[in-house]
Parts: structure tokens; sequence; C-alpha cells
């Protein structure tokens, strides 16, 4: 890969960082690698927003060749809602935009004096004033930038005025709304005084054997178009899965309180094809083209995922589809998580129905469920910091806390849940228990095996969908084979065969791996991660679930399931090599990984 | 006795279950749309099957066995699968849900359908399950 660029906003001073080959063939690129080379950096006693916590952009080896899903790009750094280890995958040009400018990553320290912005292309860079952009939305921002740099081609990765304002879930968005959402790594941007990062190049982006690499290129693409899944998340978007979800009790509603949710058909990705959907969008060189265009009347804007419609849908049982595109929107002006902020505003609801929170709090504004003019004012509120949304803007977490009902708030770790339910879909309790930031979705998608997607070649085969203790190796195992993915970088989307994927891999970087190496790849970057994370302060004690995901549904098709997670776990720890008491990962295990310098951190 | 799978006797006694099951005529009441099964040649198949069914609230109206592509041009849903696989998901074998995900069979048709009636193609494999005790 190529080098890094490092940069201190405190001092102005840059230097390249020259990845390391042996850590690029362990961890392959991305977030493994990002948490390779942040390893020392990321300790206990950093605050994630001062001045020294590090923001790492990264690429992967695959980022920007056209390869299936390739596009992507992920920002990694310590959370600061979490307190843990931190990164968030986002899609669009960016990542292969800085490939073309010839590095494979930014390394942002330090903190500026005043708002300014980064300008990079084709090996060289400056730091620009951002102060007359302070405030302005994420698109505006990029349009902004596009003219001053006077580059029609560039592609910026900016914050909002979450980040501007340090909400702890704000994000970063490249591109018309796609969004490193996760994690709240924009309010790390925001707290470097960083409005925006521009990037333009026109190197060509190499891989070691072209020739190889183009016709597994094709031939991958071509098999992707074909893919039932892939037709499905291009035709419905990805909230094609909505009314599935919903009939086995796997969409959470009402903050995850009610099981089923009869609005489903007024809002699925079913509806919004035959109804709103003006076009798609895709990443670069992506051949599903997830991304939703829509058109409610007054102009085309982008459509939400699953995600969004859940959060802003059932979490707040409302059922109607125009208003949740207006309210995924808001939040993606204002750079803020979707996930995060819909599941916070939920918590709020439900604590105003339990009369923890009061009008007063609320400075007079009533959280009736399915009430959107109440929701809106909220994302307003979090956004400005103002009222409760000062609180709401630190996350359900803090917020419940707040309010002495921590528990009541549906998150793990600080990161709240996002619309996977493991009432539903139960190897979804071990994929939030144990990801390494919090509850997850992304670092096991596994609610896609629980439907029936199997990796047979690489040992992931299917268990009932509610089944317990005896699915905890396999998640296991696809949590390694999703930590690949962010190593190359790629999209969970990608319905690529797992030996098509070495093979891609064998050819962009010239290896010659295994379906095990490519998953011992995996492994070590979830341990790495795991490693990180106890040198944090997280202990087997934070392998849990919150209150509501384990109490029992009353209706929909998941009533009366909760997941067995204290079983699962012991199951799980014993697929890991990971120590039943502490949860470190067993000494024996990290130097079967190639991680002895992390042994002596870990066991002293 | 129960008919061979796959063949026209077979098909027959779907149509006769698929019209008396009380499960199925409830959860496929809305479904409107014909279905044509496409069993590709492997393993002791040795000549392309294809079989026809239009399905309508919660009943079948028509089945037509080994019929041309030609005579049902347009139908609602393609499932194409080869033998091997199309077996072990009529004999249980296979999750239906793992076949689609995982490509063993194609479906050709309007997906937004098919995601809002996902409980109903299952509920219909199941039927096809109930009825298949014999397999060529």
């Amino acid at each position: 890969m190529q080098p890094i660029l490092k940069i201190n906003l405190t001092t102005n001073t840059t230097e390249e960082f020259i990845i390391p080959k042996e850590w690029e063939r362990d961890f392959l690129g991305g977030a493994s690698l990002a948490a390779r080379i942040l390893y020392s950096t990321l300790t206990r006693d950093l605050d994630p927003l001062a001045e020294n916590s590090p923001l790492l952009f990264i690429n992967g080896p695959l980022g920007g060749t056209s390869g299936p899903t390739t596009g992507r790009f992920v920002i990694c750094g310590k959370g600061p809602a979490t307190n843990l280890w931190a990164e968030s995958g986002i899609g669009g040009f960016w990542g292969p935009e800085l490939r073309k400018a010839g590095y494979d990553g930014l390394w942002i320290t330090g903190k500026s004096l005043g708002p300014v912005y980064i300008w990079i292309e084709d090996g060289k860079f400056e730091i620009r004033n951002a102060a007359h952009i302070l405030g302005k939305d994420v698109y505006e921002t990029q349009e902004i930038i596009r003219a001053e740099v006077q580059v029609k081609g560039a592609r910026i990765a900016c914050i909002g005025e979450a980040g501007e304002r340090g909400v702890l879930y704000a994000s970063i968005c490249c591109d018309h709304g796609r969004m490193a959402g996760r994690t709240g790594l924009g309010a790390v941007m925001g707290s470097k005084n960083l409005k925006a990062v521009a990037v333009h190049g026109t190197k060509k982006i190499e891989v070691e054997n072209l020739e190889r690499y183009s016709v597994l290129r094709s031939e991958s693409n071509r098999m992707l178009k074909q893919d039932n899944e892939a037709k499905i998340i291009h035709e419905l978007g990805t909230a094609g899965v909505a009314n599935y979800a919903e009939y086995l009790g796997a969409m959470p509603a009402k903050y995850y309180h009610q099981g089923s949710f009869t609005g489903v058909d007024n809002i699925s990705g079913s509806k919004m094809t035959e109804s709103i959907l003006a076009g798609f969008s895709a990443c670069q060189g992506c051949v599903i083209a997830c991304g939703r265009v829509v058109n409610l009347g007054d102009g085309k804007r982008k459509g939400p995922e699953y995600e969004t419609i859940v959060g802003f849908g059932p979490n707040l049982l409302i059922d109607d589809l125009v208003e949740v595109v207006r309210l995924g929107e808001l939040c993606d002006k204002y750079g803020m998580d979707t996930i995060s902020a819909s599941n916070t505003i939920g918590l709020a609801f439900h604590l105003y129905e339990m009369g923890k929170v009061t009008k007063q709090d609320t400075g007079g504004l009533e959280l009736i469920w399915g009430s959107v003019a109440a929701v809106r004012e909220l994302i307003h509120m979090i956004a400005r910091r103002e009222g409760i949304g000062e609180m709401l803007a630190n996350g359900a977490r803090q917020f419940g806390a707040a309010f002495g009902a921590e528990d009541e708030a549906v998150q793990v770790n600080g990161l709240e849940v996002a619309g996977h339910d493991p009432r539903g879909v139960s190897g979804m309790a071990l994929s939030y228990a144990t990801s390494p930031r919090g509850a997850c979705h992304n670092q096991s998608d596994y609610f896609f095996v629980d439907f029936g997607h199997t990796y047979e070649s690489i040992g992931i085969t299917y268990f009932e969908r509610q089944a317990q203790t005896e699915k905890a190796a396999n998640v296991a195992k696809h949590q390694d084979w999703r930590t690949f993915f962010n190593s190359a970088i790629m999209c969970i989307f990608a319905n690529v065969d797992p030996q098509m994927q070495v093979d891609l891999v064998n050819a962009a970087c010239g290896y010659d791996w295994t379906l095990d190496d490519m998953m011992k790849c995996g492994e070590r970057g979830w341990n790495i991660k795991r490693a990180i994370n106890i040198r944090m302060g997280l202990t087997a004690a934070n392998d849990k679930l919150p209150k509501a995901l384990l109490e029992p549904y009353n209706e929909g098709g998941a009533a009366g399931f909760v997941p067995d997670l204290e079983g699962m776990l012991i199951a799980y720890y014993e697929a890991r090599g990971w120590d039943a008491e502490s949860g470190k990962p067993l000494k024996e295990k990290l130097v079967k990984l190639g991680l002895e310098d992390v042994v002596k951190d870990l066991w002293n | 006795m129960s008919a061979i799978f796959p063949s026209e006797e077979w098909l027959k006694e779907l149509e006769t279950k698929l019209n008396s099951d009380a499960h199925y005529a409830e959860i496929a009441k809305n479904w409107e749309g014909d279905i044509f099964i496409v069993m590709e040649p492997k393993g002791n198949l040795k000549d392309q099957i294809t079989v026809y069914l239009d399905l309508w609230h919660g009943t079948c109206r028509k089945v037509e066995y080994n019929p041309a592509a030609s005579t049902y041009p347009a139908p609602t849903f393609t499932l194409s699968s080869n033998y091997d696989d199309i077996k072990d998901i009529v004999t249980g074998k296979l999750n239906p849900m793992t076949a689609m995900m995982t490509m063993k069979l194609k479906v050709k048709g309007n997906m937004g359908y098919m995601m809002r009636n996902v409980p109903t193609v299952l509920d219909f494999v199941r039927c096809m399950r109930d009825v298949t005790q014999e397999i060529m």
C-alpha cells in the first residue's frame, strides 16, 4: 500500500508514515491495519476529544480497483461515547480519490487554533481556513469547498454542525449522503477544528497482477449482478428486508418494547420502490447501487436505508415513509448518525412514557409516540446542544444515566443498538455483546446468517434463527469473515464467494493466501481490537446486552423468546480462545496469531 | 401411496395440498401470481423439467407439468435450480432461504413483491415438502 500522510494540526507539520510490509501482510488493510497502527496510541487515559487523540482515515488494498464493492474506506480512532476502539466504514468516492492522490491513509493528530480544512491534490497538501464554512451543513460544505479548490472531481469528507458542537454520535459525510455514522468520529474531527478534507488525484491505482485481477474483477462483478441479494438490494434498497425482519420479530418497534409493527408495509423498501423512488446511487465501482434517490415532490434527495427507516419508523411508531425520509435527511445534513440519534430519541420517548422525563425537562415538548414534529424538534436541539438536546447529544447511555435510568438505554458499551433484534435473530446477541466498537451490526451482520445465508467453504453454517449456545462458534467465524471484509475493505452486501475473495486479494497484493489465511487475518484483526479495548479498560463484564433485549416480546414473530446470553458467551469464549473470567485472549491464542507483543501488555 | 418427485402425479398432489391446506390458505390469502419452476439437469435428472403453478389468493388455480416456456412467457416468478439442490429443498435438507441467499436457487421476478411475501413462499415450500415422500 501507499504511504499514510500524517498531519499534526497543532504544529502544522507533516510526515509520511510507511506501513511496515509485515503489518500489511498480517492485517491486510482497513480497520485491522488501523488497529495495528494505532495500537500503542490508544491508551486508557486518552481523551477521545483531546488534542493528542488520533483520527485515521485509511484504505484497503482493493480500494478503488472497481472490484466488487471496493470503493470504501474506513475511519478509526477512539470513540467519544464509548471510550473504546472506534471504526466507521464509509462508501462514496473519497477513499479511491485519496489513493489516486498518492496516499492510502490520512492520520490526523493535534488541534488547529481555528477552523480549517485540508486540501490534498496529487501528493501535495495545504491547510486552509474554514471559518466561513462553520455552521454549514454537509452538503453546503462540500459545494463551497469544491468551488474554492476549483476542481470539479474533488471529493470531500466533512462534518456538519453536530461534529462542530461535539455531538457524541456525529458522523463524517462524503459525497451525497455516504456517512461514517457510527462511533462519533465526527466529534473527534470537530474537536480538532477540522471541518473537511478535500482530495483529488490523477494517479492510477495499481494492483500486483493486473491481468489476473482484471479477470477476477469482471467475473466477480458479473456474479454479483446476478446475485439474488444484490438484486433485492438494488431494486428495494437495504430496507428491502424490512417486511421479513418484521415477520420474524427481528425489527424492533417502540424502542425495543414492541415485537411487531402493523405499519411495516408503509415504510418498507418495497413501498419506497413503488412510491417515491426516482433513481439509484452507487459508491465507486459498485454494481449493486444500494443508494436510493427519492422524489418527495420538492426535488430529488437521498432516500433512507434500513437502519434509518427502522430508527425513525417503527422505533418511534412512525409509519409515514416521507416523514422518515425527511428526518433522516435532517440528521445527515447536521452530520449525525441516524442509528444513534433515533435510538437516543427513542429512549427519551420511552422515559417520558415512564414519567422519568417530564415536560419540564423537554422545554414543553410532548414526547408522544408517533409525533414527527417532536422528533424533528429534538434533532434540531441535539445538533445545537440546546435544552434537552444538550443531554441527548451525549448518547443513550449518558442520557439514561442523567435520569437515573441507564439500564433502560438500549446500548452496549456506549454505542446504541441498531435495528436487528436478537430476540428474532439470536446470533445478534453475541454480535452486539462482543463487538469491539459497542452494539454494532456491521462487525458481524449475523442476522443474514440467521435468515439463512451460509458460507459453507469457510465453515459458516446454518443454525435455527433462535438457536442458542450451539451457534456461538459460528458467530465467531462470521466475525472473523467480516473483519477480513473490513480490512479488504468491502461492503457487507457483496455476496462474493470466499474463494473468489482470496483470489482477488492474492491478485491485488501478490500473496498466496488460502481460505485459512484469510480467516486467520480476520481473527487476528478481531483479537487486536479486543486487546486495544482491554488495555482501555474493557473486561468480560462489558460483554452484555441491555435489559430490554433480555425481556421477551408479547407479540410478533419473536414472542416469548430471549437469547441465553450467558450460555452463549461461555461457548463463545471457548471458541475464541479467550479467558472465561477476564475475557482476555489467552496467551496461546495471541501467540498463534502472531501477536506476541500483545501478550506482555495483556498478561504482564 | 405418494407420487415420486418430480412427476405429473406429484404436481397434482401438490395442487390438491395447496387447495386444502388451511395454513397455506391463510398465509397466502393476498398472493397473486404464477410460478415457473425450472429444474436443471444434475444427478439423477438428465433432462430439464419445468412445472407451472398458478397461485391465487391462497389457492392453486392451475398446474402444468413440463410446459414449453413459450406457453407461459411472463410468469410472475421463475425459480431455477439444479435438480440436486431442488431435491434438497423439497426433502428438507436445504433451507429455501439459504438456497436463495447462496444462489443455489435463482429468482427472477418482482423482488418487491417477493420480499413482501417471504412467509407465503416459505409456506409454499412446506406444502411441497409435505407431499414429497419419494424422490427420483
